[in-house]
C-alpha cells in the first residue's frame, strides 16, 4: 500500500497514479470506447488495483477503501481517460457497496464487501423488467416471505453482465396493495441459486453484455434483505461520491472526437466548409461541457451539489456522444457501411461499433426523457401544481 | 446560483446591481432609451459612474475602482439580465482597458470623465465585417494626419469621446480624437438594442502629438486585451440575458392556461425549457472558463471563442422559444419579450457571432494540435 494518498498534493497524487497506470495497465485493454472489461478481465483489474492500493477510491477507509477526497477521485478518472483505459462497470463497488454501507447489516458488510474489493465476486443489478423500464417502480417480480426465506418469482431484463456475475441485487415487489414505490424490497441472491437462469441478449454492437434473468421459485435466506421490508425504493437510491459527477464528463465524446479528427483529415474533409462547421460545433460542445463539468465538480468539492445540473450533464454528455458518433459515419462516406475497421487516416476502428455503443447511453441510467422530467420538476415545479 | 459562486466582493456588487437595475433598469428603461434621439441616457450613465461601475477596470490613480475582470463580469451578467443599453462593454470594458494602459495626460483626462460617468468613450478599431481578434489596420497615421474608415463603432452618440486605432506602417497607434474635428464624417445607424453604431471616416484629420496615447507593442497589447475582455464581458451579458428571459418565459407559462392546463405543465414545452436551461448552464461555465484563461494571460484562447459562440447561440435560441411560448402576445411590441430578443440580436452579432467563433475555436485547437500548422 502507498502511504496516505490523501496527504499527497494533487499533483503528486496525479503523477503517482499516472505512473502506476503507465507501468501496469495492460496494453491490450487500451481501446477506449470500444473495450469494456468483463468477467476475468474485470476480476483481474480489481485485484491489480487492490494489491497495489488503488482499489475503491470513494469507499471510506473503515470498509477498506481509500477514502479519497472527491477531488482526488476525479483526478483518477481524468488520468484513466488520458491513458485510454477501457470502460469498467464495477457494479459491486459502485452500486451495491454504497447501499450496504448505508442500509446493510454488519453481517452483510462482512460477507460481501471484502470479496468486492478483491475482485473475487462480481455483481449485477437486477432492476429493469420487460414492462418496467423508465417507470421502474411499476416492477412486478415478486418476493414472498416463507419462514426464514424469500421466494422470488419473475423476470429482470437489460441486466448488464449478468452472465459473468456471481451475485445479483434485485428489486422485488413485496406488497401489491400500496403506492407502487412503497411495496418494493431490496434483496441479494447468488447467481447459482436453483431456479435462477440467465439468457444473454445480443445487442446492436454485437455484444452479449445485456441479459434476461429469470426467477423461478428462487429461494434466498431472509437475511439477504437489505434495509427494511418494503423500503427498497429508498435503499436503491444510495450512491457514493464521484459517480454521478464522473458520469457527466464528456469522456466518451472526447475519445470519439479524436477518432473523428483523424478520420476527417484522412478523408481530406478538413477544408470542407460544411464538415468544418459541424466539427467546430461538436468541438465547442465538448469544450463547454468540459467547462461545465469541471466547474460543477469544483462546486461539489466545496460541498455545493447542484442536483439539477448533475441530471442535465448526463443528458448533455450522452446526447453529445451520439452526435459525435453520427458525424463519424457522415465523415466516412461510403465506408460508413463497412462492418470492420475503416483503415482511413490510421483509424483502425469499426465506426459502426462506436455508433452503436453510443446508442443506449441515452436510454440507460434514467432515459434522457425521464431525466428531463425530473429536472423540469426541479426547475419548473411538478405538473399540475 | 447552483454551482456558480461569487466571492464576497462579487456578491456585494451583484446585490447592488440587482438593487439598482430593479428600480432603474429593465424593460421600461430600455424603452426609454430606444425612444430617445441619442440612444443613450446620460443620467443613467452618470449614476453608474457614481456607483463605481464605469471605472470598474480603471486604476485607483485615475479615480477608478479597479475591481478587476471577475467583478466586471458579475456586473455584465446583471446588465444582461436587465437588458441595460448602457455602453458598459464598449466603454467601461473595452475603452477603459485601452485608457488604463496609457500614462499620458490625454488618457488620464478621459479616464477621469469616464470614471465620473460624465462621458462615455468608444474605441473605433474594426474595419471589416466579421473581424475577430486584433486585425492589421488599413487606417493610417501619416505625419500628423489620420485617414481611413472605421466600421461597426459601438455606443455612438453625439457626446461620445472617441479613441481610434491605426498604424503608421510600422507600428500600431492609439489616439484620442475630437469627433467634431475637421475631416471626420460620422454615419450613425440605430441598432436593435436601441443604441447607435457608426461608420466613421477620417480624411486627413490632424492629430495633435498629445492625442497619441499608446504606440507599438503597448498599443497591440492593450488592444488585444481590450477586445478579448469585451468579448468575454459581452458573453456574460448574453448569458445573463438568456437566463432572465428563461425565467420570464417560465413565469408566463405558469400563468397562461390552454386546454385546461398551464403551459408550464405540457411535457413538450417542459423538455424544451430544460434543454434551453442546459444551454444557459453551458454558457455560464464557458465564459467563466474564458475569464480564467484570460486571467492566466491567454487572451484569445479556445475558451474565449467557445464562450462567445455559446452565449450568442443560446441568447438567440432562448429568444426564439420565448416568443413561441408567449404565443401571439410574444409577437407584440407591448410584450417585453421582444426587447430581450432585439437586444440578443445586437449583442450576439457584435464582436463575432456564434458560427464565426466556433470556427475560430476549431482553428485554434487545430493550431495547438499541429494540424494545418
Amino acid at each position: 500500500m502507498p502511504d496516505d494518498l490523501n496527504a499527497l498534493s494533487n499533483d503528486a497524487f496525479r503523477t503517482r497514479w499516472r505512473d502506476w497506470l503507465e507501468a501496469n495497465y495492460p496494453q491490450e485493454w487500451r481501446v477506449p470506447i470500444i473495450h469494456r472489461l468483463m468477467g476475468d478481465d474485470e476480476r483481474r483489474w480489481h485485484r491489480m488495483t487492490y494489491d497495489a492500493g488503488w482499489r475503491a477510491p470513494a469507499w471510506p477507509k473503515e470498509y477498506g477503501g481509500l477514502g479519497l477526497s472527491l477531488e482526488k477521485q476525479l483526478i483518477m478518472h481524468q488520468e484513466m481517460e488520458r491513458h485510454q483505459c477501457a470502460r469498467v462497470l464495477d457494479s459491486g463497488a459502485l452500486l451495491l457497496a454504497p447501499v450496504l454501507m448505508k442500509y446493510g447489516t454488519q453481517a452483510q458488510r462482512d460477507r460481501y464487501l471484502a470479496p468486492i474489493l478483491r475482485g473475487d465476486e462480481l455483481w449485477c443489478q437486477g432492476y429493469s423488467e420487460p414492462n418496467s423500464g423508465s417507470d421502474l417502480a411499476s416492477l412486478r417480480t415478486t418476493a414472498v416471505q416463507e419462514g426464514d426465506q424469500f421466494v422470488i418469482n419473475g423476470q429482470k431484463i437489460w441486466t448488464t453482465l449478468a452472465a459473468y456475475a456471481d451475485h445479483i441485487f434485485v428489486l422485488t415487489r413485496t406488497n401489491k396493495d400500496v403506492k407502487k414505490q412503497a411495496g418494493i424490497s431490496f434483496l441479494l441472491a447468488p447467481m447459482d441459486a436453483p431456479g435462477l437462469t440467465v439468457r444473454p441478449i445480443m445487442n446492436l454492437a454485437d455484444e452479449d453484455e445485456l441479459c434476461e434473468v429469470f426467477f423461478d421459485n428462487v429461494r434466498v435466506p431472509a437475511e439477504n434483505l437489505v434495509g427494511r421490508l418494503n423500503e427498497g425504493w429508498t435503499v436503491a437510491k444510495a450512491l457514493l461520491g464521484d459517480e454521478r459527477i464522473a458520469n457527466g464528463a464528456p469522456t466518451l465524446s472526447r475519445q470519439a472526437f479524436e477518432v473523428l479528427e483523424q478520420l476527417v483529415e484522412g478523408v481530406g474533409l478538413d477544408d470542407d466548409l460544411g464538415a468544418t462547421d459541424r466539427v467546430a460545433s461538436l468541438f465547442c460542445d465538448i469544450q463547454d461541457l468540459g467547462a461545465l463539468h469541471s466547474q460543477v465538480a469544483d462546486a461539489a468539492i466545496r460541498g455545493e451539489v447542484d442536483n439539477a445540473v448533475l441530471g442535465l450533464m448526463k443528458v448533455l454528455a450522452t446526447d453529445l456522444f451520439q452526435r459525435v458518433s453520427d458525424e463519424l459515419l457522415r465523415a466516412a462516406g461510403e465506408d460508413a457501411g463497412l462492418q470492420r475497421a475503416v483503415g482511413i487516416g490510421g483509424v483502425e476502428t469499426d465506426l459502426r461499433k462506436i455508433y452503436m455503443i453510443a446508442r443506449p447511453s441515452t436510454i440507460y441510467a434514467g432515459a434522457n426523457e425521464v431525466q428531463r422530467n425530473i429536472v423540469a420538476t426541479m426547475l419548473m415545479g411538478a405538473v399540475g401544481k | 446560483m447552483g454551482w456558480r459562486t461569487d466571492d464576497e466582493l462579487q456578491q456585494m456588487l451583484r446585490d447592488s446591481a440587482v438593487h439598482y437595475f430593479g428600480s432603474a433598469g429593465g424593460p421600461d428603461h430600455f424603452r426609454k432609451v430606444r425612444a430617445s434621439t441619442a440612444g443613450f441616457d446620460p443620467a443613467a450613465w452618470k449614476q453608474m459612474g457614481e456607483l463605481g461601475w464605469t471605472g470598474i477596470l480603471l486604476p485607483e490613480a485615475a479615480g477608478g475602482s479597479e475591481m478587476g475582470l471577475q467583478c466586471a463580469l458579475t456586473l455584465a451578467e446583471e446588465i444582461g439580465r436587465s437588458i441595460a443599453p448602457e455602453p458598459f462593454v464598449a466603454s467601461a470594458v473595452i475603452a477603459a482597458t485601452v485608457l488604463a494602459a496609457s500614462d499620458t495626460p490625454a488618457a488620464g483626462a478621459l479616464s477621469q470623465s469616464l470614471v465620473a460617468g460624465t462621458r462615455s468613450v468608444t474605441l473605433a478599431w474594426q474595419e471589416q465585417r466579421n473581424t475577430i481578434g486584433l486585425p492589421a489596420f488599413a487606417t493610417r497615421f501619416e505625419g500628423n494626419r489620420l485617414s481611413g474608415v472605421k466600421r461597426f463603432v459601438p455606443a455612438w452618440h453625439a457626446d461620445s469621446a472617441l479613441l481610434v486605432a491605426g498604424t503608421d506602417g510600422a507600428a500600431n497607434i492609439l489616439a484620442v480624437l475630437d469627433p467634431a474635428a475637421a475631416g471626420i464624417t460620422v454615419r450613425p445607424a440605430r441598432l436593435t438594442d436601441g443604441t447607435f453604431g457608426a461608420e466613421i471616416a477620417f480624411d486627413e484629420v490632424v492629430i495633435d502629438d498629445h492625442a497619441i496615447i499608446l504606440r507599438g507593442s503597448d498599443a497591440d497589447e492593450a488592444l488585444s486585451l481590450a477586445i478579448a475582455r469585451g468579448t468575454i464581458a459581452l458573453s456574460a451579458q448574453l448569458e445573463g440575458l438568456a437566463s432572465a428571459l428563461w425565467n420570464r418565459t417560465v413565469d408566463y407559462m405558469r400563468q397562461r392556461a390552454q386546454f385546461g392546463s398551464n403551459l408550464s405543465d405540457f411535457q413538450a414545452l417542459r423538455h424544451r425549457m430544460v434543454d434551453l436551461y442546459s444551454e444557459i448552464e453551458l454558457a455560464g461555465a464557458s465564459w467563466r472558463r474564458a475569464a480564467s484563461a484570460l486571467d492566466e494571460g491567454r487572451y484569445w484562447d479556445i475558451a474565449l471563442h467557445a464562450a462567445k459562440a455559446r452565449s450568442s447561440q443560446v441568447a438567440q435560441d432562448m429568444g426564439r422559444w420565448a416568443i413561441q411560448y408567449h404565443g401571439a402576445f410574444g409577437y407584440t411590441d407591448e410584450a417585453d419579450v421582444g426587447l430581450y430578443v432585439h437586444t440578443a440580436i445586437r449583442w450576439s452579432s457584435w464582436l463575432g457571432n456564434a458560427v464565426s467563433h466556433r470556427r475560430k475555436a476549431l482553428e485554434a485547437h487545430r493550431r495547438e494540435r499541429g494540424i494545418h500548422a
